[in-house]
């Protein structure tokens, strides 16, 4: 059974992509999750992929009633994506952190009721497609989805070379930053934004309802038993490495979606760290 | 030539954008160098001030210059004078920094991108631990600390970096007596061997008051300003903290009871 998996990925090219896209979703979680995490914003993640889902959903109605006829799905995403996180961070800098949370659970209603409205003027041939950035699949995934996905990732990683301190430093303490002179406002609203545009991309490989599970729970899980930034940086990307090529070999041993099956390894993931500290503590 | 005024500041209003004016007509001038105190109750605007002279909140009325750069526009300059312990419910414990990050984190944010620490940097941040009696715990997790710690270490943070201007935002509030003693000498040690500004936010003058040179006494505005001993007058107190504030002479000091922080006390 596990040889013919490994043969089927050898050989076929939706195995490969889905592969590729496992180890790249896995870079998302190291970097976007982590510092989510850090942050304390993980419910940004969840609201921006569901605020994606309305821009999905525009974009296929501006696409099907011909206003717009360029207009893709993955743009329509990413605009709502970024458009979510600029507000929560403008919300955030305008004081109280709850505010923050409105402000999410606004767009995120907001986007939603945008996403189910539409469906009612798009021709049914249409609504698979806002179910498939729903429900996500990474066997679907074609080039241009790994291209940019690739691009997402590559330029997460060279952003975190150059500005992993900085990104450290507005997480722990914003005000101090800002008064020892960094441009604190700046890092802030890059990193944001280039987390929502990677969690806009996630979406169509593991759904933006499994997004939270996938790039979050293996952060959260990291940052529990780890005890220096990098080395939560790395655990993510292995838990979440794991939790993805598991769930795609999985999806062929029982028959079910492969992000379905990684979410529920990555939850996993955090309940047994949650008890390797309880363990390590109690010793 | 008149030395510029540490801090200067005219007809100052900030008000936040929900709310309330957190201080009006606030006019004082402070000289350099020294070692000033700024005291008053709760929501008296004692931190609102600070983020004034950071040019982190702009002023609705009036202005506020340090060392004659105005912090509405020449924040940038200000910026990299200072040296800033923010409150302590400010420092997030999500991220598993070391003290040692901690500590060198004020010299790194005032370098450009990448800031990689030096052999120098690593010297003088531990000579900066070992100020505040901290030099054992290099590698230990930060957010494991007691809050008396984390204050220490930040304050060690605040002496490793470099800059004229020190501003701690109470220092001292959630810090175990021991280590606020620590934190005291450590400051008082670092002020009489360097030429350095210290401004420093407390609602409990009691452990500084033989430091201090200037004590600014706010409830929104300006109530008082001088040498402790002007400030530490009996009807000045009633009108901020309460009409419950006392003053006891014992033993040649002179206490303060204003029901807010409970002892406050200085030389006499
Ligand atoms: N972010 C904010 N938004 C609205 N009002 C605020 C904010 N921060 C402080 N305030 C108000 O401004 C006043 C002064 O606050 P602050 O400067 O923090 O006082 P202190 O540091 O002396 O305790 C208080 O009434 C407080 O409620
Ligand atoms: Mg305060």
């Amino acid at each position: 059974m596990i040889i013919d998996v490994i043969t089927l990925l050898l050989t076929s090219p939706i195995l490969q992509r889905a592969l590729l896209a496992s180890v790249l979703v896995a870079i998302i979680a190291a970097t976007t999750g982590t510092f989510m995490v850090f942050r304390g914003l993980s419910f940004l993640t969840a609201g921006v992929a569901h605020a994606a889902l309305g821009g999905v959903a525009l974009a296929l109605f501006l696409q099907a009633t011909g206003i717009v006829p360029w207009f893709d799905p993955v743009l329509g995403a990413v605009i709502f994506a970024v458009f979510v996180a600029v507000m929560t961070a403008y919300a955030g800098e305008r004081g109280i952190a709850q505010k923050m949370e409105v402000a999410v659970g606004v767009s995120f209603a907001l986007s939603m009721s945008i996403a189910v409205l539409l469906m009612y003027y798009l021709p049914p041939t249409r609504i698979p497609i806002i179910w498939g950035y729903l429900v996500g699949d990474i066997l679907l995934l074609d080039n241009l989805d790994i291209v940019m996905l690739l691009g997402v990732a590559f330029s997460l990683v060279i952003l975190f070379i150059l500005f992993k301190k900085e990104f450290v430093y507005v997480s722990i303490d914003m005000e101090g930053s800002k008064a020892h002179g960094m441009n604190a406002r700046g890092y802030n609203y890059l990193l944001l934004i280039f987390a929502a545009i990677a969690i806009a991309l996630t979406i169509k490989a593991v759904g933006a309802i499994l997004v939270y599970a996938i790039l979050i729970a293996p952060a959260a899980a990291s940052n529990e038993v780890m005890k220096t930034v990098n080395n939560v940086i790395i655990g993510t990307f292995i838990i979440a490495l794991i939790a993805m090529i598991l769930g795609l070999s999985g999806s062929f041993i029982i028959f079910a979606s492969p992000s379905a099956i990684a979410g529920i390894i990555a939850a996993v993931s955090y309940i047994i760290a949650l008890q390797v500290k309880r363990y390590k503590r109690s010793k | 030539m008149a030395t510029t005024p540490l801090i200067e500041a005219e007809n100052l209003a900030v008000k936040y954008p929900e709310g309330d004016l957190a201080l009006f007509d606030v006019t004082f001038s402070i000289d350099s160098t020294t070692f000033m105190a700024i005291i008053g109750p709760n929501g008296s605007g004692k931190t609102t001030l600070l983020k004034a002279m950071l040019g982190l909140l702009k002023p609705t009325d009036g202005f506020i210059r340090v060392l004659g750069f105005d912090a509405k526009r020449e924040y940038k300059m200000i910026r990299k004078m200072v040296r800033y312990v923010p409150q302590r419910d400010q420092i997030k414990a999500t991220v598993p920094m070391k003290v040692k990050d901690i500590v060198l984190m004020g010299r790194l944010l005032k370098k450009p991108p990448l800031r990689v620490a030096s052999g120098k940097d690593v010297q003088i941040a531990k000579d900066a631990l070992r100020r505040v009696d901290l030099e054992n715990l290099w590698n230990h997790p930060f957010p494991e600390l007691s809050g008396g710690q984390r204050q220490r270490v930040l304050v060690a943070r605040a002496l490793a970096t470099e800059g004229q201007i020190m501003m701690l935002d109470e220092p001292l509030s959630g810090a175990d007596h021991d280590s606020q003693v620590l934190i005291v000498e450590a400051l008082q040690e670092y002020y009489n061997e360097n030429q350095v500004n210290i401004i420093m936010v407390t609602h409990d003058l009691n452990p500084i008051h033989t430091l201090v040179k200037d004590v600014l006494m706010l409830n929104r505005t300006v109530m008082g300003i001088g040498h402790p001993c002007a400030v530490m007058d009996l009807e000045l107190l009633r009108q901020v903290y309460g009409p419950s504030a006392k003053i006891v002479e014992l033993a040649g000091h002179k206490y303060c009871i204003t029901g807010d922080s409970g002892f406050d006390h200085h030389d006499h």
